[in-house]
């Protein structure tokens, strides 16, 4: 039992969530987002929160491979489908393609805007496995990035594109 | 337009003509963050969890000018699950802040400010935290609202602080009622030098503020053990945050502990010292660790971090062959209702305002005024996007006054090197004519403009700022490095750039090397990530502590290898006799034998570099910043289209050139300049607060102020002028605030070139760019009322 904004009381309920490729069982009100879920229940961290108003995309996850901004999507919602979290892409040990080329090409600074944006790129990919300039930025025009310029990612993108690092859903 | 290094007049400086802008190619940059970063495994400081802690928010004053008559905290304090409630009467009565000591942490009289905090309450939720904020209650007298700068400096205006006489400042601070500070800089007799010129013009600009908007919200966890507290907190400058906890709430430094997980970028939004006192004092409280996380919008109406409003007016005196004879300026800053770090602001101001030129004669006169708006204080080079949209703006009015290219009058009237600049100080060497030509080339060089295109130019100029910095070196037995250094990374990659420099100098890898940063239970001191300063001085540091340990390690290999410690030669992770083939010895096995001895163990600090001395010039309210050490120097160009149906501006591309010393880290230094570049072009076309007329922000979200996305960026290409004489490791300046300077300046010029006047107000958007081009009809185009000069050139693809 806990309480809502205003005061009242409302009703935990339990449900599972697949995160990547694991199943967790969660124990939470109806009407919390899938950012707080993945962060606190969960314990993946890597999923940012840049804001409230949908307007950063530091919070985007795959859900069944679309791109979703988890602090607008309701978690209860996200029962029964794959959700792939930054965590989900690669690890220290074995970088993502899309995770080693953004390193390479110096498109992370204070990294806060990268994993949304991984994500983000990850899908575009997906939809369009060689895009032009103009598209990858566009395809990247929902996550905000305050440091870069966004000239490295958007190279980063293109180079990781053009050695095929995310296979294009058919 | 002439090429490559012919200026109009003939003028030639053999320094000038050695110097030559290059594209750096970037050597591989391995950043010890970056994995950490793209796997989502780094904790941020809203990461941080600790067993038992509650949550705070704060209560705000939501007006922006009131006395308090009544603050109840009693209905929250019973609550379910409010663990504590504090306002002023619980924390030590200290009025603080650098340079004007105007505030406190808790309002206690009045209200001064929209975001100023009445109370803060933590409970065992965010939720429940927030119904408690909302059950204070709280009774006000409203008081008149100051929220013009030519207003609050009227006779008779109301006063934000009507105690401002009693208030303590630092040595040189000049006040006035509603200004916190004052400074003036006077070189030369400008009435006299504007008496004898043969044309004068006048101009006056307005910059609305905006702000600093990092990605990361900030976040703050305070925990106590006993009497020592830990706080780890998202901020830019850990030890100053150290300061203003232990002067705030009365403890010694060695109680204190702040810890900065990775930031989320700053931006100096995050620079001084914030509710880090805040959240302690409330964790003390509630005898538990407590846990503070920003929303958006408080991350807008909250910090003292905003980037100041501005007017500024200039008056130019040019002589017949279009040199500048004299300048005259007036700048009003937006102090908002608190002075953070601003009292320096009106000084930095004043030189931005003279700008990189020759001028014989100069009065600039600078104040920070009091209003009851947000706070300002450093956000990336503080003053300078708006000073330097104000001046070059008005250089370009200057050039189309006398009938001069824009790029030809800068070349003219800019400095060299060698000599003398607006407050006596004698350059050295000076890339600013070498950057004017690499902008130039590049831009010109592009081919075909269309009819609603036009390119533009702005210079701009940036100190360095010394300053005190530490770091220890360690190689442990098994020959691991670790650097431990007071230094602050924000994204910029400077921290991580002390690897590459400890590795060079120690013949290693910078691999060999973890960093220990941004803890200052651990390290040195270091003035944080600001200023430009981190490589500038911290470089210093670790550059000294690895010759130390270099010095070491060649007297255990001459030991080893009998051989003179100065015969020793350290490279590949190896030391061996210069000149001898017998084997070498590795560091790691000569850091074993250390390991059993004296330890191989290094600090290193140095001496900051001097700033220069003014001469012959006149500086009231001088806040030591009129001379500028390691000045750096920058030209910016833009290709612009306009929809003239929309007053939508859109930047093509964009020419860069900058003269920041010797460049360490050319991938890094690129990704400094391009950032800067894309904050500047938010700066100039969509990033500016509103304010309603009670002084409140009326945008504070993502979605009406409006940063650029990676759909409006750029192609931006970079040179640098590696010019000697910087004061920092091998010859570098500062660098991270230069590229945030002439973006929004070369983009007013470009503009002006298809509108036919300038956009006077900043950010300039779709709607001033609208009228002001309804403005600028060929029916009232010689109207001179504002002094604009419409016979600006109109072609679009000159400079
Ligand atoms: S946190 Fe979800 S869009 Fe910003
Ligand atoms: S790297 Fe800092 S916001 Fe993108």
């Amino acid at each position: 039992m806990t309480i809502d904004e205003q005061g009242s009381e409302s009703e935990s309920i339990g449900y599972d969530l697949h995160v990547n490729g694991q199943t967790y069982p969660v124990e939470a009100t109806l009407d919390r987002n899938l950012l707080g879920v993945l962060r606190t229940e969960i314990g993946l961290t890597g999923t940012k929160e840049g804001c409230d108003d949908c307007e950063c995309g530091a919070c985007m996850v795959l859900l069944d491979g679309q791109p979703v901004n988890s602090c607008s999507y309701l978690a209860a919602q996200a029962q029964g489908r794959q959700i792939t979290t930054i965590e989900g892409l690669g690890n220290a040990d074995q970088l993502h393609p899309l995770q080693e080329c953004l390193l390479a090409h110096g498109g992370v600074q204070c990294g806060f805007c990268t994993p949304g944006m991984i994500i983000s790129a990850h899908a575009l990919l997906e939809r369009n496995s060689s895009p032009s300039r103009d598209e990858v930025g566009i395809g990247l025009s929902g996550n905000l990035c305050r440091c870069t310029g966004y000239a490295k990612i958007i190279d980063a993108v293109l180079d990781s594109a053009s050695n095929g690092s995310v296979e294009p859903t058919p | 337009m002439t090429s490559g290094l012919t200026s109009r007049n003939g003028v030639r400086n053999e320094n000038y003509l050695n110097l030559k802008a290059v594209t750096l190619e970037p050597r591989p940059f391995p950043r010890a963050d970056g994995p950490d970063k793209v796997t989502g495994t780094g904790r941020y400081a809203a990461d941080m969890v600790l067993p038992g802690m509650a949550f705070a928010r704060f209560k705000y004053a939501e007006i922006s000018h009131a006395r308090i008559v009544r603050l109840d905290t009693s209905k929250a304090e019973s609550l379910p699950g409010v663990v504590a409630v504090i306002t002023a009467t619980d924390v030590p009565d200290v009025r603080y802040s650098p340079g004007v000591a105007d505030r406190t942490l808790f309002a206690t009289d009045a209200v001064r400010f929209e975001g100023e905090i009445l109370a803060a309450v933590a409970a065992t939720t965010e939720a429940l935290a927030q119904a408690a904020v909302d059950a204070i209650e709280v009774e006000y007298e409203q008081l008149p609202t100051v929220t013009d700068v030519v207003q609050a400096i009227a006779p008779g205006a109301p006063l934000v602080h009507p105690d401002w006489q009693n208030y303590e400042v630092s040595a040189e601070t000049e006040q006035r009622p509603n200004v916190a500070s004052f400074s003036s800089i006077a070189h030369g007799d400008a009435e006299a030098g504007m008496a004898r010129a043969a044309t004068v013009v006048t101009s006056r600009y307005v910059a609305d503020a905006s702000h600093a908007s990092p990605i990361e919200p900030r976040a703050i966890l305070a925990q106590w053990e006993g009497r020592k507290l830990t706080v780890w907190s998202a901020t830019q400058v850990p030890f100053d945050a150290r300061a203003g906890v232990c002067e705030t709430l009365d403890l010694p430094t060695n109680q204190v502990r702040i810890i900065v997980p990775h930031l989320g970028g700053g931006f100096g939004g995050k620079c001084g010292f914030h509710f880090e006192a805040h959240i302690a004092a409330l964790a003390r409280a509630a005898g538990r660790p407590v846990k503070l996380v920003f929303s958006r919008k408080e991350e807008f109406l909250a910090p003292d971090r905003r980037r100041e409003g501005m007017v500024v007016e200039l008056t130019t005196g040019l002589n017949a062959d279009g040199t500048i004879a004299a300048r005259t300026g007036t700048l009003l800053i937006d102090n908002g209702a608190y002075t953070a770090d601003a009292a320096f602001f009106p000084q930095l101001a004043a030189m931005l305002a003279a700008g990189p030129y020759r001028i014989p004669a100069l009065k600039i006169e600078a104040s920070l005024v009091y209003t009851n708006h947000q706070p300002s204080g450093s956000v990336r080079a503080p003053t300078a996007p708006q000073a330097c949209w104000a001046i070059e703006s008005h250089t370009d009015e200057l050039a189309a006054t006398v009938g001069m290219a824009p790029v030809e009058f800068r070349r003219l009237n800019g400095l060299r090197s060698g000599d003398v600049g607006p407050v006596g100080q004698t350059y050295g060497e000076i890339g600013l004519q070498a950057c004017i030509d690499s902008v130039a080339s590049r831009l010109t060089g592009e081919t075909g403009t269309e009819a609603d295109e036009a390119i533009g130019l702005a210079v701009g100029w940036w100190p360095s700022f010394p300053g005190p910095s530490g770091a220890y070196i360690k190689i442990d037995s098994d020959g691991a490095g670790q650097i431990i250094t007071g230094a602050q990374e924000c994204g910029t990659g400077a921290v991580m750039t002390l690897r590459q420099l400890a590795a060079d100098e120690l013949g290693m890898a910078a691999e060999d090397f973890e960093l220990v940063y941004q803890d200052t239970g651990v390290a040195p001191y270091d003035t944080g990530a600001t200023g430009s300063q981190t490589l500038f001085n911290n470089g210093r540091a670790v550059l000294l502590a690895a010759s130390e340990l270099a010095d070491q390690i060649r007297q255990l290999a001459a030991d080893h290898l009998e051989a003179a410690p100065s015969d020793i030669v350290l490279s590949d992770g190896h030391a061996s006799v210069a000149g001898s083939p017998n084997p070498a010895v590795s560091v790691a096995e000569l850091a074993a034998t250390a390991a059993g001895a004296e330890l191989l163990i290094a600090h290193g600090s140095g001496k900051p570099g001097e700033y220069p001395e003014t001469v012959g010039a006149s500086c009231v309210g001088d806040q030591g910043v009129a001379a500028w050490a390691s000045p750096q120097f920058s030209c910016h160009g833009v290709r612009v289209r306009l929809d003239s149906e929309t007053g939508v501006v859109r930047v093509l591309n964009v020419a860069t050139c900058h003269d920041s010393g010797t460049i360490l880290n050319p991938l890094g230094a690129l990704g400094q300049v391009e950032g800067g570049v894309l904050m500047g072009i938010g700066q100039a076309l969509t990033e500016g607060t509103q304010y309603d007329e009670d002084g409140c922000q009326r945008n504070p979200g993502l979605l009406e102020y409006k940063l650029q996305t990676a759909a409006d960026a750029p192609t931006i290409t970079t040179q640098f002028v590696e010019t000697t004489g910087g004061q920092g490791p091998h010859g570098a300046k500062g660098l991270a605030e230069a590229p945030n300077v002439a973006t929004a300046a070369a983009i007013s010029n470009a503009l002006a070139k298809l509108i036919g006047s300038h956009v006077t107000q900043l950010p300039m958007t779709p709607e001033r760019v609208w009228a002001t081009m309804t403005d600028a009809t060929p029916s009232d185009a010689d109207r001179d009322a504002t002094g604009h000069d419409t016979s600006e050139p109109k072609s679009g693809d000159e400079l």
